[in-house]
């Protein structure tokens, strides 16, 4: 990561900026909202996924502490997605750990908690009346950095 | 299978937060199918945009609006690749988008 950063400032004018999106190394609420209700059918929590962001974290610290960049400005921001049904919901997420499981073994631990959030999310979108929206609410970050 | 991506722009107005693309020369790392791509590009001069997965590069192509055409180029490649064969000081603009980790 370090060095993909170190690339970046090559290929910035010094004039230029660096922005950065990445997930916030937390779990995901899976919310149900209807009619302004909001029901929690659990928390999305990849391991190995939660790393990764951490790392992508201590590459940009390393990077401000060796004078590459400076951060001029972040904030955190919801970014949502939305399924029309579990079903989607669990072919997705699976999809995502089964590819992210040909890099890193340690992704198939999740596809259990996958399986059991999509099921209690069915649950909760049979329960409740057509028109029920499933979404993965994701905390991100977003921060700007200038080269040095 | 429908699945919206962040309909609400929360990460639109966040990255317009973060700075003006206003013929800007902007380099996308990790562009996917083009779905951050196409709510900047229109404000940028000229977009390049990379992406290692062949699929997500096809989708991107097949999706790009024709008043985007002569601004947005997508190459299926990685970053090492790319930052071998280009020139320094190239970029007004880098986003990672969701790709340094």
């Amino acid at each position: 990561m370090v060095h993909a950063l170190e690339e970046i400032h090559r290929l910035l004018k010094p004039t230029g900026i660096l922005i950065d999106i990445h997930p916030v190394a937390e779990a995901s609420p899976i919310e149900i909202h209807q009619g302004g209700k909001i029901d929690l059918a659990g928390d999305l929590s990849v391991r190995q996924w939660c790393t990764d962001y951490q790392e992508a974290d201590i590459a940009l610290t390393e990077i401000k502490q060796r004078g590459l960049f400076t951060f001029e400005r972040e904030r955190v921001f919801d970014s949502l997605t939305h399924y029309d049904s579990a079903a989607e919901l669990r072919t997705s997420l699976k999809e995502a750990i089964a590819k992210f499981a040909r890099e890193s073994q340690s992704a198939e631990e999740a596809v259990p908690q996958v399986e059991a959030l999509a099921e209690r999310a069915e649950e909760l979108m049979q329960a409740a009346a057509s028109g029920a929206d499933l979404i993965v609410r994701e905390r991100t970050h977003i921060s700007r950095l200038r080269p040095t | 299978m429908v699945i919206r991506i962040d309909p609400e722009n929360n990460e639109t107005r966040a990255l317009f937060d973060m700075t003006d693309f206003s013929g800007q020369h902007v380099l996308e790392i990790g562009c996917g199918d083009g779905r951050l791509t196409w709510r900047y590009a229109d404000k940028a001069a000229r977009v390049t945009a990379i992406e290692p997965a062949a699929k997500l590069v096809a989708l991107a192509r097949e999706h790009l609006p024709g008043e985007l055409r002569d601004r947005v180029e997508f190459q299926g490649v990685t970053f090492e690749d790319f930052a071998v064969a280009s020139e320094p000081s190239a970029f007004d603009i880098v986003i990672l988008s969701w790709s340094l980790c």
